[in-house]
């Protein structure tokens, strides 16, 4: 701080109290009042008149100082100079009168009060000084006997009132520069405001980035069991994690905008997955590689799907990939992520448990044909006739062993399902006569439930690419379902009808019915809805995972409506001969 | 029916007794001559070479030789060219019984099976 800027602060220059624009007054008469009192040859002329003027000062130089001490009265302080002009003209009359030596001190209030906000004071100005001149004349000092007694009550003022004018038009334009250059600092104040807050802003932004960013780093480092890769919209790998170092043999600095993501992939599983997307041979798809790679997560669905990476010295491992777009805030593709994990194992083991499930079915069926057979050849012993007491036994221990049998082929026909060794033997089939064979083969067992059993083929001719045996064995499922969880009076319907241009099955049963959190595990293998463990239906839970495989590989779709108590609904929908599969 | 097809001669083999018993059993109601039974694939094709038989009946899980492999090598044998062959086995798929017709086998039979039934398959394939 300068010490010019501490004086101004000090004395409050910008706007200055009536006690400091008074104080050159107060200055300037009180060493009048010493010099009349002190210099030999100037003395009073009046005593009374000048004290009257040392009177004067004294009460404008205390009002000053009250209205310096009461701000609000302020604009009464304009009486200050007023008095001051009289206490003057006063004093210059009983010091001389026309003749005074301080007639100049007039000036001093002047400047006060034409420096003041408003044209009128110059008129107040010229009025004041004139009377003040005039003063000896008016106290009857001196006489006006020539003309320039009276110009001087005239010329003298006027020419005060012009430099009132002057005074107070520099003080008009000296009051706006004030003000603009407060304008001016105020709006500078307010933008260094708003420069600091912003800068806060940034830093504080920064610092949120920087430990977002701390803290994404850190998840990605530590993810180390799944690669957690990421591209731009060309497939150029940006992140790659510790997870796809280890996972693929590159460290990041070998990877990240050198290599793109579809250089760790299969090239024929790529090929394979542009051929499914129907892409055209090389014109409108960029890289048919990575856009087979991202073509769901473009269209806005993430996806999982099983790949095989490539590392970088030409080993392969199996993984599950899910591909999700990275967007920005206004939803422009800014590149991929995807996040793989090593499923070799558990496929491994997947493969194992199929092959343990399909080598113990096989195993059981060799038994099974002895105990089968050998049940057959004492009852056909015609040599050795059975009571009917044994023949019911006999009964017993064949539907039983029936009963296993079943069980041996599903669990086979599973575990084929699971080691993608199902095909199909196909052929163009009506499903109509199909429906009517399952029908007709699920009557006897209905009519000893006490099911009421019935078929609407509406359509006479359904043909689809199907396998019929394998058809057949789905609608003998659903409709063995349909019975088996209908109680004794209730009914099951099988409809076949084209709807949209698609064969549809639909079996309906007025059963127990499914809970509505359970619909949608009704596929898995074993599962058993709660309401056929509490009714003890007998089952494993095999048969919907085989018709809906079944279904599946015939290019269809299975649906399930239920509710629990009302009964049931099984939709089997089929693409007709030459239609594409409903399944992608 | 038995009095009319005395003549077919038969092998079988099967490395589970009781299965092979029951096929015996069908062979003899089929009214076939049953000239060896044997419980594995190498001595299947010893038998087959030593007895020259009509119709044999193969297990196709078998130790030493399965019934594919002596399948195989009775193709391969212009000797044996009118040899009928009846592959029995638990595998039900498909797959499997592609495989044994490829190899050459005249019908692809099933575990389990009805005695009875085995008995009429195999007097159609030699009527």
């Amino acid at each position: 701080m300068t010490i010019a800027r501490a004086i101004t602060r000090l004395l409050n220059v910008e706007t200055p109290s009536p006690s400091l624009k008074h104080a050159p007054t107060t200055i300037a008469f009180a060493a009048a009042v010493v010099i009349v009192v002190a210099v030999p040859g100037v003395d009073f002329t009046s005593t009374i008149a000048a004290f009257a003027g040392i009177w004067a000062i004294a009460l404008s130089t205390g009002l000053a100082a009250f209205f310096s001490w009461m701000p609000a009265l302020r604009h009464l302080a304009i009486l200050v100079p007023c008095i001051d002009l009289l206490a003057l003209g006063a004093f210059r009359a009983g010091t001389g009168g026309t003749s005074s030596l301080f007639a100049s001190l007039i000036l001093l209030p002047v400047v006060w009060i034409a420096a003041e906000r408003g044209r009128k004071f110059i008129i107040v100005a010229g009025v004041g000084v004139s009377i003040a001149l005039m003063m000896p004349y008016i106290l009857g000092f001196n006489q006006i006997e020539t003309t320039s007694d009276w110009l001087r009550g005239v010329i003298s003022p006027v020419i005060f009132a012009i430099a009132a004018a002057i005074i107070n038009e520099m003080a008009r334009q000296s009051r706006l520069q004030v003000a603009r250059v407060r304008a001016l600092a105020e709006e500078r104040d307010i933008m260094l405001k708003g420069a600091v807050d912003y800068t806060e802003r940034l830093r504080e932004n920064e610092e949120r980035l920087r430990l977002a960013d701390q803290l994404t780093r850190s998840v990605l480092d530590a993810v180390t069991e799944q690669s957690v890769i990421g591209s731009d919209v060309t497939g150029l790998i940006d992140v790659w994690n510790p997870g796809a170092q280890r996972m693929l043999g590159l460290a990041p600095n070998e990877a990240q905008g050198l290599r793109y993501v579809h250089e760790f992939h299969l090239a024929s599983e790529l090929d394979e997955r542009s051929r499914e997307l129907n892409y055209p041979p090389g014109e409108t798809v960029l890289n048919m590689g990575f856009s087979a790679l991202v073509e769901s997560a473009r269209l806005g669905t993430p996806e999982v799907r099983q790949w095989t990476y490539v590392r970088a010295d030409g080993t392969t491992l199996s993984v599950e990939v899910a591909v999700t777009r990275r967007s920005d805030e206004r939803g422009a593709t800014l590149g991929y992520i995807f996040v793989a994990t090593d499923v070799t194992q558990a496929l491994e083991v997947s493969r194992l448990k199929d092959e343990f499930v399909g080598l113990i079915s096989h195993e059981l069926r060799t038994p099974l044909s002895s105990i089968l057979g050998y049940l057959e050849l004492m009852r056909d012993d015609d040599e050795n006739p059975l009571s009917e007491e044994q023949v019911l036994y006999l009964g017993v221990a064949e539907r039983n062993a029936h009963r296993l049998l079943r069980l041996v082929g599903d669990l086979l026909f599973t575990a084929q399902v699971g080691s993608s060794s199902f095909q199909l033997l196909t052929s163009p089939i009506d499903v109509g006569p199909i429906v009517r064979a399952s029908l007709e083969s699920a009557r006897p067992v209905a009519a000893a439930a006490g099911v009421r059993i019935s078929a609407d083929i509406l359509s006479d001719s359904l043909v689809i690419d199907g396998d019929a045996v394998r058809l057949g064995q789905a609608v003998d499922n659903l409709l063995s379902n349909a019975i088996k969880f209908t109680p004794r009076d209730g009914s099951v319907a099988i409809i076949v009808a084209e709807s949209h241009g698609k064969a549809e099955i639909v079996v309906t049963d007025t059963g127990m019915g499914i809970p509505e959190d359970e619909l949608d595990q009704l596929f898995a293998r074993f599962f058993r809805a709660s309401t056929a463990t509490r009714a003890a239906v007998p089952g494993v839970g095999l048969g919907l995972t085989i018709t809906k495989a079944i279904i599946v590989a015939h290019g269809g779709e299975l649906d399930v409506a239920s509710m629990v108590g009302v009964g049931t609904s099984f939709i089997v929908r089929l693409p007709l001969q030459g239609q594409a599969p409903l399944t992608a | 029916m038995a009095g009319a097809v005395t003549s077919i001669r038969v092998v079988i083999a099967d490395d589970d007794p009781d299965i092979r018993a029951l096929v015996a059993i069908a062979v003899r109601k089929a009214g076939f001559e049953l000239v060896a039974e044997t419980i594995d694939g190498t001595s299947a094709w010893e038998s087959i070479q030593a007895t020259q038989p009509d119709l044999v009946v193969l297990d196709v899980s078998m130790p030493g030789m399965t019934g594919l492999e002596v399948t195989t090598l009775i193709r391969a044998e212009q000797s044996l060219a009118g040899l009928r062959v009846a592959l029995l086995s638990a595998g039900v798929d498909d797959t499997s019984r592609q495989t044994g017709m490829d190899v050459g086998a005249d019908v692809y039979l099933t575990k389990p099976f009805s005695p009875r039934d085995l008995a009429l398959r195999l007097g159609e394939l030699m009527s």
